[in-house]
């Protein structure tokens, strides 16, 4: 929501041009005002929910109840260690899809021919739905018939249940999703190479530059804005990452894979707890629209934002 | 209800054991809906290896091995044991649905009750359950030997056990990967099909096996009841499906279903001739093959009811989340059950609350 939001005020802003109303902004109006609706009235809701004791029977009741929800959720052991398994997650799957996303791109970019090839294999997972990638890695690490698993355990490096044991199941999962999305990660950073100009590429040639170098010095600053969006695009989605775990681990062994989105579907959805759980959307909301807040004052930062 | 049809056969055709758990709640003389399905768990178990290898299984084990609810949960982990041990044809003994998931509270249940321990003392909880359970006693002596012994039991079933929820038990065991698992009845169907099943026509069915206290078998059946809250007319309509559903010619169509289907929940449909015959080899109704089993597990002192309480969702995902946590290593046994019971007494507890706090409805 918050990057809906940036969106469309910086859209406003752009058709604003100097003072008084503008036609296009007028026109935008009206589509301005359902967004307001369909986004502000589920806010506000939420937050009235997150006060109450929210009962379903007999029709949806509220009790209001102050900040009891709220305190609870910052006293909850099990939310709070949800929190700390999310924040883990976080940084390795985004991390790592950085990383890989960025190498993998260096080297197609590098490509003389068969880059369409490459660039089209490459791409193939991010057009999985995460539900089948989580149902493709629950089959391919299945301990009877599961290929890793198998392979894993010929070579002697790992013999129990993948993602029944509690040390490889959270890194099972985390590369699940690292598999779904460094493509979109190379996607990106290809754009940004395709932009780098060529002619200061060439002139650092010219001058001596190594390729060690030439990454540094040009590369790096030219692709740091598109590699920030990149960053901002998988940051959001890591913090609501729900597909992949809940139909491979379901949150197990021993709650070692219950990050916070889990754990927010659980109290909603299977304990209908809605006003407790409106308290940890909530939560997770303010998170998200801190982590988008860092991203986007370091594009600001740079002069990137527009 | 005035023009309307009744219940064919009248209500006490159904199960009486079923009719309560699936149908009241808190006393015996409110009926809140029919039940429907009856899935329950039994011991399951490769009857060719056990013929193949009973004589010798008999010398090294030094009883009796033939399934049986006689048989105890501690024969039961030497049976697997032995499995593991003495043969090749199936990699391990014994599998389970001990995924962190609702299977792993059905599978640890079976063994907590037969060891005597139960969630709650009140004795109602399970059949017509209660607004008011009282604290939860996952912290006794009895529930903790019996999480001792699943322990132990785990740790020597197959290793996926840990990931496997009951569909994939079930896959596991038609697949011939393990000897034996405490299993829903209702998979017999699909077991016995060749297109889905290498091990057609080689399996027994009996009762679980019991603890130092009683047999105790998972049942999961359900039951149809018609909401209060809806209009009339879709109330009325409600009842002419329910009626309909539970009737005993659709659960008859239920159970020659293709796709293998329900068992009824009825007790005249067993007395049929049709269903009779059928409950031997060959048969065409494969679910019947399992009828000894579990008429003997529905009997009032041989099933297993897990609490019928509103804070039972928290309280399933307390007991197995507790519960993979003690089979990953994180917490003993101990542990396990007394956070399982603080968070059975919270979220209680929490529900209790609200039901004594008035409401305003917005």
């Amino acid at each position: 929501m918050a990057a809906t939001q940036e969106r469309s005020s910086s859209a406003t802003k752009g058709a604003n041009g100097g003072g008084g109303i503008s036609l296009e902004t007028k026109m935008l109006v009206p589509v301005l005002a359902l967004l307001a609706v369909l986004s502000l009235f589920p806010f506000f809701y939420i937050i009235w929910m997150s006060l109450n004791i929210v009962s379903l029977i007999n029709g949806i009741s509220f009790d209001f109840a102050g900040l009891a929800n709220w305190t609870r959720m910052f006293t909850d052991e099990v939310v709070g260690a949800a929190w700390a398994r999310a924040a883990l997650y976080f940084v390795a799957t985004v991390g790592l899809e950085m990383i890989l996303g960025i190498a993998i791109a260096l080297l197609v970019h590098e490509l003389v021919w068969g880059k369409n090839l490459v660039l089209s294999l490459i791409l193939l997972p991010m057009f999985m739905a995460p539900v089948i990638v989580g149902l493709l890695g629950r089959f391919l690490t299945d301990s009877s018939y599961g290929l890793y698993a198998y392979v894993l355990r010929e070579l002697g490096i790992f013999e129990s249940d993948i993602l029944g044991t509690a040390s490889s199941a959270l890194p099972a999962v985390i590369l699940m999703d690292v598999w779904e999305w460094t493509p979109l990660i190379v996607l990106i950073v290809l754009a940004g190479l395709a932009s780098v100009n060529q002619y200061v590429i060439e002139a650092a040639k010219v001058d001596g530059a190594g390729y060690l170098e030439r990454l540094r010095y040009i590369v790096a600053p030219s692709i740091a804005g598109v590699v920030i969006v990149a960053l901002l695009v998988r940051s959001m989605d890591a913090i609501r990452y729900f597909d992949i775990i809940t139909v491979t681990t379901n949150g197990g062994p021993g709650n070692t894979t219950k990050i916070i989105p889990i754990r927010l579907y659980e109290t909603a959805f299977r304990f209908f707890d809605l006003g407790y759980a409106a308290a940890i959307g909530l939560g997770m909301l303010v998170f998200s629209i801190l982590v988008a807040n860092v991203f986007v004052r370091i594009l600001e930062s740079r002069g990137l934002a527009r | 209800d005035e023009n309307l049809p009744s219940v064919p056969k009248g209500t006490d055709d159904f199960i009486p054991t079923q009719l309560a758990a699936a149908g009241r709640f808190e006393n015996e003389e409110n009926l809140y809906a029919l039940p429907y399905d009856c899935p329950t768990m039994i011991w399951m178990y490769r009857k060719d290896l056990f013929d193949k290898h009973g004589e010798k299984m008999s010398q090294d084990l030094g009883f009796d091995q033939t399934p049986s609810p006689e048989l105890t949960w501690e024969q039961y982990y030497q049976i697997a044991n032995w499995f593991n041990e003495n043969q090749d044809e199936v990699p391990y003994g014994t599998g389970h649905q001990a995924r962190q998931y609702d299977s792993l509270m059905c599978d640890f249940s079976n063994i907590l009750w037969s060891y005597g321990g139960d969630y709650f003392h009140e004795p109602k909880v399970g059949s017509l359950g209660t607004a008011e359970p009282g604290p939860c006693t996952l912290d006794e002596q009895e529930a903790l030997e019996a999480a001792e012994f699943y322990k132990k039991l785990l740790s020597i079933a197959h290793p996926g056990s840990v990931s496997w929820d009951w569909n994939a038990t079930d896959e596991a065991f038609r697949t011939g990967q393990i000897a034996m698992a405490p299993n829903w009845h209702e998979f017999a169907a699909v077991d016995q099909d060749p297109a889905e099943s290498t091990i057609v026509g080689k399996i027994g069915y009996s009762p679980l096996p019991k603890g130092p206290v009683r047999n105790a078998n998972m049942w999961g059946g359900t039951g149809v009841g018609i909401n209060g809250a809806s209009p009339i007319n879709e109330q009325k309509a409600a009842w002419l499906f329910l009626v309909w559903a539970t009737s005993p010619d659709t659960m008859l169509m239920g159970l020659k279903s293709d796709v293998g289907g329900g068992t009824p929940t009825r007790g005249s449909l067993y007395e049929l001739p049709e269903v009779k015959k059928a409950m031997e080899p060959p048969t065409n109704l494969p679910n019947l093959l399992t009828y000894d089993a579990v008429s003997e597990a529905w009997r009032p002192e041989n099933i297993g009811l897990r609490p019928k309480i509103q804070s039972w969702n928290e309280c399933d995902t307390a007991i197995y989340t507790e519960v993979s946590k003690m089979l990953a290593g994180q917490k003993t046994p101990e542990q396990a059950m007394k956070t399982a019971k603080k968070y059975f007494d919270e979220a209680q507890a929490r529900v209790e609350n609200l039901a004594s706090r008035p409401s305003g409805v917005a």
